[in-house]
């Protein structure tokens, strides 16, 4: 048995929204993906398989409907909007990502489909939410990256803030979304009531600052990029650190918590012949506030961030990793997906998961399970529906006889 | 009347500390979840001790960080290194639905309060362990920070310009994706146990979760043996895509077309009209060959204007276009005022506070944050009394054993 197996969702988000309905799924739910005759424009998304396009070869459209089933309907259509209303009268969750408006403009809003499912958890994921001065803006990934935060946070300081390089904006909205839809869920079973949810990327990834968005409502300085770190204050502190054959992250701080790894760190180095024992014996738990209030000179923490360095760089990323495991140093290595997927760590946890493309005569490993559940462990049942590959199985469940779909098919609403 | 929040019956112990855990256990408490949190009374939370601050100084209560993480929950100290103290962990354990903890592998087992020693006390009790990356294997030991288990899943080679170093994203990544993650498996196993009577144990690796925001990445990979890298703020289908100098210091703002009709409208926004149905940028496919030469065209337009300018005229076109904010413009964003998502709260030794709101709108019964976070055992005569039903004098025998430190 699994987690959500009683309930069915219809899905019927566009690319941003898609991750939401795939939670859901690998937690067990019965979710539908509804999309237009001929397919999502989320299908056109690469990369594709083998490079070559295609709706069915579209890796993005497979990343975010594994374990959904998939039916096509045309919306535009009175016959179409009629098929869905049924559906959604037995639906548990319903999620939509179009533009604020339109759905109602279809008839098929929250307080329409209510009106026949009182109990429906209606889930609307958008770039600024359902309404505001802001809600009808045109939005992209990068868009929202600029107007949540993380943005202006990293990057480079003598160039352009930058993005990360595979779009996140909208799995963070995703996230919270499913989340929201749960708790709505486990209220509707004391009430019996359903409700609208309204999610809106810009205060998803406006949570991607580490709270430094609360710099301001808490009079506190703004933080500023640098490559690989952070400038607070007039201090510049770095957080990406030279190996021998890469880049590590190394979490080189201070205070109560932080500066205990870096005293055990700068002891280690001093054994190794990295610094003299001067340099070792430094208030580490002090020294932040030491150079905030200018006793411990700029120039003077320069130096030792060359010395320690000089260590990183002495040691390939992976001899590295081990004294992080063997030393409990905050270091891991800076990896290519490659090495991601080869780690020992996440094959000796059996992480990635093989799923069948029997169209495309191969099977494609795919990241695994977000959790590891005792006694429901998630699985990958199903990979991306092919375009309108369930029409037939799930206009039947709501008593759609095959004659009649061959009409709806001659007339394409499906 | 207000309705009852939709977690108002949830119970929540929780052994979480640092950032990942508490941000997901924060979420719950917007929705309801009573949360009793457990914190050392000797060993300082690292939340407590990072920026921002307060008023901008550092002190035991004053991180933003650790307020944002730990709004509406309860707060008792515990020292679980004190025997005296499994009598009280085995009570709350008893009053829970959940038990939360994100400590390195082991600490729990150390102190008795592993799953199979917890289920003994509770037998459907749902625990949760989130760490950097999992239970086992050989990196399980591996303690730390979310921009670590960034790194090491392929975030930061990932983030920045092709031809220098690995920026990476800000700071400890994998704290803010987790999170829910770890939200959304404790109320699917909830329900599940609503269901079948049957509690479980959920292990939970931040890294592994975290790569559910690689998969398109990754399956380049698996599929076609493609390994991506930083592409800066290129774009595979869409030019001109970027981040263009606006007037003033650092100033930025976002531009995106990503239809033709978006470029058209860009191509007269910038007076470049001639350009305007010139076949050479009609279609993606051309923008995206002439992808450097449209992202000097755009720069040289949007550095004679102020930032949110050009967003107010580029969206007024119909333009994807963003200023880059900072705090100070997100704080003063019309859009984040009218979503409330800035939420002030009454600290009990700060005062006056803020904190980001709930994650989502809820119509009928909305989130809210109920308290700001707690001082370290801040709650515990509430928890002893109110929830576990302890007279004075055991408290009193608790306190004088170093029970709370």
């Amino acid at each position: 048995m699994s987690m959500l197996s009683p309930y069915r969702v219809l899905d019927l988000s566009d690319e941003r929204g898609l991750l939401c309905g795939q939670l859901l799924a690998d937690l067990g739910a019965d979710v539908i993906k509804v999309e237009p005759p001929g397919g999502a424009p989320a299908r056109a998304i690469g990369p594709f398989l083998n490079d070559t396009p295609g709706p069915e070869r579209s890796l993005y459209w497979w990343s975010y409907n594994r374990n959904k089933r998939g039916i096509t309907l045309d919306l535009e259509r009175p016959a179409g909007r009629e098929l869905l209303k049924r559906l959604a009268a037995r639906a548990d969750f319903f999620i939509e990502s179009s533009t604020p408006g339109r759905m109602a403009a279809l008839g098929l809003g929250y307080a329409e489909l209510a009106k026949t499912n009182p109990a429906l958890v209606y889930v609307s994921i958008t770039a600024f939410g359902q309404d505001g001065p802001k809600a009808h803006y045109a939005d992209t990934d990068l868009i929202l990256m600029a107007a949540g935060g993380p943005l202006v946070l990293t990057g480079d300081d003598d160039r352009p803030p930058v993005r990360v390089s595979v779009p996140q904006a909208f799995l963070h909205a995703c996230g919270d979304a499913a989340v929201a839809a749960l708790a709505a869920h486990h209220e509707r079973v004391r009430s019996g009531s359903g409700q609208h949810i309204d999610v809106a990327a810009q205060a998803s990834v406006a949570m991607a600052t580490q709270s430094y968005v609360l710099a301001a409502p808490l009079k506190s300085p703004e933080a500023r990029r640098v490559s690989g770190g952070v400038k607070f204050a007039g201090l510049e502190i770095p957080l990406v650190w030279p190996a021998k054959d890469g880049y590590i992250a190394f979490t080189f701080l201070f205070g109560t918590a932080l500066g205990v790894f870096t005293r055990k760190f700068m002891e280690y180095i001093c054994a190794q012949g990295f610094c003299d024992e001067a340099t070792r014996d430094k208030n580490w738990i002090a020294y932040g506030e030491m150079l905030f209030s200018g006793k411990e000179p700029l120039s003077e923490f320069d130096r030792i961030k060359k010395l320690v360095a000089a260590f990183t760089s002495s040691l390939t990323k992976l001899e590295l990793l081990q004294l992080a495991v063997e030393r409990g140093f905050l270091m891991t290595p800076i990896t290519t997906i490659e090495e991601v997927i080869r780690s020992s760590q996440l094959q000796s946890r059996d992480y990635c998961q093989s799923v069948e493309h029997p169209e495309c005569g191969r099977a494609i490993l795919y990241p695994g399970p977000f959790a590891k559940f005792s006694a429901t462990p998630i699985q990958y049942r199903r990979r991306a529906p092919l375009v309108g590959e369930h029409n037939r199985e799930v206009l039947a469940e709501i008593g759609v006889t095959n004659a009649e779909l061959e009409r709806l098919a001659r007339e394409g609403v499906v | 009347m207000a309705q009852e929040l939709p977690l108002a019956d949830v119970k929540i112990l929780d052994f979480m500390w640092v950032m990942a855990g508490p941000a997901a256990t924060r979420i719950l408490a917007d929705y309801g979840a009573t949360i009793v949190r457990i914190e050392s009374p000797t060993r300082v939370d690292t939340a407590r001790t990072l920026q921002p601050f307060h008023d901008n100084t550092p002190g035991p209560d004053a991180s933003g960080l650790f307020d944002n993480c730990n709004a509406g929950k309860l707060g008792i100290s515990l020292d679980l290194g004190n025997p005296r103290s499994r009598e009280v962990v085995h009570d709350l354990v008893r009053w829970a639905d959940i038990v939360t903890e994100s400590f390195s592998p082991k600490a729990m087992r150390a102190w008795g309060f592993d799953y199979e020693s917890l289920r003994k006390v509770k037998a459907d009790i749902i625990m949760l362990s989130t760490c950097l990356m999992g239970q086992s294997g050989p990196l399980a030991r591996i303690a730390g920070f979310g921009n670590m288990a960034a790194a090491i899943s392929g975030f930061h080679n990932l983030t920045g310009w092709p031809d220098r170093k690995p920026a990476g994203p800000f700071g400890a990544y994998t704290d803010y994706v987790a999170p829910r993650f770890t939200a959304m498996s404790l109320l699917a196993a909830l329900d599940h146990r609503r269901r079948t009577g049957q509690g479980q144990y959920i292990d939970q690796s931040q890294a592994e979760s975290s790569l559910h925001f690689l998969t398109p990445a990754i399956l380049d990979y698996t599929a076609n043996g493609r390994i991506e890298s930083r592409v800066g703020n290129t774009d595979s289908r869409f030019a001109p895509h970027g981040v263009y100098p606006a007037r003033g210091d650092d100033r930025w703002v976002a531009v995106v077309c990503t239809t033709d009709a978006q470029w058209r409208a860009l191509a007269s926004a910038m007076k470049r009209d001639n350009l305007r149905d010139d076949p050479r940028y009609a279609t993606a496919a051309e923008r995206l060959v002439r992808r450097d030469e449209l992202d000097t065209m755009v720069a040289e337009f949007t550095r004679t204007l102020e930032a949110g300018e050009a967003e107010t005229m580029l969206q007024a076109a119909g333009v994807a276009a963003h200023q880059v904010q900072n705090s100070s413009e997100i704080f003063a964003d019309p859009q984040m005022h009218h979503r409330g998502h800035f939420v002030q709260v009454d600290h009990a030794t700060l005062g006056p506070t803020y904190v980001e709101g709930p994650r989502a709108k809820l119509s009928r019964t909305p989130a809210q944050v109920r308290s700001a976070a707690p001082s370290v055992g801040q709650h515990n005569q509430l928890v002893l009394e109110q929830i576990l039903g302890y007279d004075e004098n055991r408290i009193t025998d608790l306190a004088a054993a170093g029970v709370f430190g």
